[in-house]
């Protein structure tokens, strides 16, 4: 499962710093976006997957053995507020890329004025 | 409720943004709303620093988020250094809040400029306050989100460019934060920086993931911060935004980058210890690990805002380069702080960076807003284009001075100290360093000429913005131009302001002294938070 994890959260990066280094507008907000749900993907991974106890997730208390394999509850938190936050920030960049285009009249970064 | 005045600034600006928001369709009522709120917020800073600092020597104001006991609710702490800070974002915002009213035109202030500006506000005065990393991270995203709207403000080619770059970088500035929070977690099990604090300081934490993933938090409070070399933001930032919002990024934004870094080195890593062997540092705590990395970043901020500064042909262009020269000045300091292992160094290194701070906030912020007088007014801030406005107006032209002289470092205003103390600061370093071997003295040696450089930079650029905008021919804009009466009015309380910091430096010390304190503090820090905990 970790070897999984990290393998996914290596890629992501990857491919998220691959995209933010275009010089197409759109391909750089999908970069943004990509590289903000790896460190997401990253952050559950910090918990780390294992086998829960009835202590550390209190949900289970009814459940019967064997528990699945689940992360920590705290670090779930935080995604959960992460992903809004970059939620909120995808949807800017996307309003604010149709902006610049319109003014700078061109998608490639690379011609727009210093 | 002892514990209330602590959440009181978060509520002030919190609340203060929701009222200037319902209030949008009356422009004269949001307007009084707006400087209302702002001068309440003020207020509540000022009751609080007197409570922590004056009043009760050194004390610190926990408040529990929802009752919920540390560690595992949200702490908010103020302790000299929060509120040292605080009380700098306080002023620098008054005087932001009340010259929008004149400087912004009617259209644009109805365009949620004041609800930003309070959440603004808001997200800095979180940052200040909060004693949980990831809620850090949490008011982090509520500064930038503003400043985000702020940058395409205006909404042009060059607006909405510069809006694209801050993000982007930015955005990878919070996903780097994200990993570092990540990973701090992973290697302590906690997020509360007191719990944190005191982990470490008992060992048992495997300290080399520690000191590692700490360095890409670092990575986004230097980026905050503006340090070369991520201060590519800076000079585009600072010319598309509005003046006196820019002069809240140079006085407040900036300034939690320097507050983060202090925060969680000094008081949270600063007891724990490392196995270290860092030439020309002392100490076996993760500091050994910052001091050259600072110090190496500010000593390039220095270099390259100054020449930057030297070659700008607008007035905000030179000012936003002179602001990376100056966090290098701040960061200095700091930098020796973190590599002595003398106690009284440190907390003097400390004090240093907090009174240039201060020294910043209120002089870039005085020239950012005397920048927007000069916008208004002849409706262009090209040099070649500029002159003669000491002529136009002579009351301008003295507050100009001052911020100018304040900059340079003219005794008795309020950058005489700043810079006086940071090269007290880098003097007593060498003196420790003598003997330390060839190295130690060369790298203390480079260190002192690198500021003198800085120091001399300033005052070729302080120049030659003086000789460029104020004395000389009235060119053509400047001719046909009104200066406005009410604005410089507004500047020239603020210039009292750098000469009365000056002038009256006594108190000043004391609270910048308490706020070093209650940053080297961890025991304390600790106690005031998890005190309670066992009850």
């Amino acid at each position: 499962m970790t070897l999984a994890l990290a393998v996914t959260i290596g890629a992501l990066f990857a491919f998220g710093t691959f995209l933010l280094l275009r010089d197409d507008l759109v391909k750089v907000v999908w970069g943004l976006a990509i590289f903000s749900q790896a460190a997401n993907v990253y952050l559950v991974t910090m918990g780390g997957v294992v086998e829960g106890t009835t202590d550390s997730v209190p949900v289970l208390a009814d459940h019967h053995e064997p528990f699945p394999a689940t992360t920590d509850p705290v670090v779930q938190a935080l995604v959960l507020t992460a992903i809004v936050i970059s939620f909120g920030m995808t949807a800017f960049a996307l309003a604010l890329s149709y902006r610049a285009y319109e003014e700078n009249e061109t998608m490639n970064v690379t011609e727009w004025d210093r | 409720m002892t514990e209330l005045p602590a959440i009181a600034p978060v509520l002030v600006a919190l609340s203060t943004g929701i009222f200037t928001l319902l209030a949008r369709s009356w422009p004269r009522l949001q307007r009084v709303v707006v400087v209302a709120g702002t001068l309440g917020y003020a207020g509540v800073v000022g009751a609080l620093s007197w409570d922590v600092v004056f009043a009760s020597d050194g004390a610190r104001i926990v408040y529990q988020v929802g009752g919920w006991r540390a560690p595992f609710g949200i702490t908010l702490v103020a302790d000299g250094l929060s509120v040292f800070m605080l009380a700098m974002t306080a002023v620098v915002a008054v005087y932001a809040a009340v010259f929008s009213v004149r400087f912004i035109d009617e259209h644009n202030q109805q365009v949620y400029y004041y609800p930003l500006f309070q959440f603004l506000l808001l997200g800095a005065t979180g940052a200040f306050l909060t004693g949980d990393l990831f809620n850090l991270f949490v008011w982090f995203e509520v500064m930038l989100m503003t400043s985000y709207v702020f940058v395409a403000f205006y909404g042009n080619a060059i607006h909405t460019a510069s809006a694209m770059r801050y993000l982007v970088l930015n955005i990878v500035g919070s996903a780097l934060m994200l990993l570092g929070v990540g990973g701090l977690y992973a290697t302590t099990g906690t997020l509360n920086m007191a719990d944190m604090a005191r982990m470490l300081a008992a060992g048992g934490v495997a300290m080399r993931p520690v000191v590692g993933v700490s360095a890409l938090v670092f990575v986004t409070f230097a980026l905050k911060a503006g340090l070369v070399p991520f201060q590519f933001w800076v000079p585009g930032a600072y010319r598309a935004a509005p003046l006196p919002v820019v002069a809240m990024f140079v006085g407040v934004t900036k300034k939690v980058g320097i507050y983060a870094i202090i925060r969680l080195y000094f008081t949270v890593f600063g007891t724990a210890s490392v196995p270290t062997d860092v030439p020309g540092v002392a100490g076996d705590t993760p500091l050994a690990f910052l001091a050259p990395v600072l110090l190496v970043m500010a000593v390039a901020s220095i270099v390259v805002g100054g020449f930057g500064a030297l070659g700008r042909d607008s007035l905000e262009g030179l000012f936003a380069y002179s602001s990376i020269g100056q966090i290098g000045f701040i960061a200095v300091p700091i930098g020796i702080a973190a590599a002595t292992a003398s106690e009284t160094l440190r907390k003097t290194g400390l004090l240093a960076g907090l009174i240039f701070a201060l020294h910043h906030a209120l002089t870039k912020g005085l020239l950012f807003l005397a920048t927007g007088v000069i916008r208004d007014t002849a409706g262009t801030t090209q040099l070649s284009e500029l002159g003669g406005l000491g002529e136009r107006s002579p009351g301008f032209a003295s507050v100009f001075l001052v911020g100018s002289l304040s900059l340079v470092g003219i005794p008795p205003l309020a950058g005489f100290f700043g810079k006086f103390l940071v090269f007290d600061t880098a003097g007593r370093q060498f003196a420790t360093q003598t003997a330390g071997g060839f190295w130690a003295v060369t790298g203390a040696s480079c260190l002192l000429a690198v500021l003198l450089v800085g120091a001399l930079l300033t005052i070729l650029y302080s120049t030659r913005a003086w000789m460029g905008a104020v004395w000389g021919d009235q060119t053509e804009p400047v001719q046909t131009s009104t200066v406005d009466a009410g604005e410089v009015a507004i500047l020239a309380t603020l210039s009292v302001i750098v000469v009365a910091v000056g002038v009256g430096f006594e108190p000043v010390y004391e609270f910048a002294e308490a706020a070093a304190e209650s940053a080297l503090d961890t025991d304390g820090y600790v106690d005031a938070v998890l005190g309670g905990a066992d009850e």
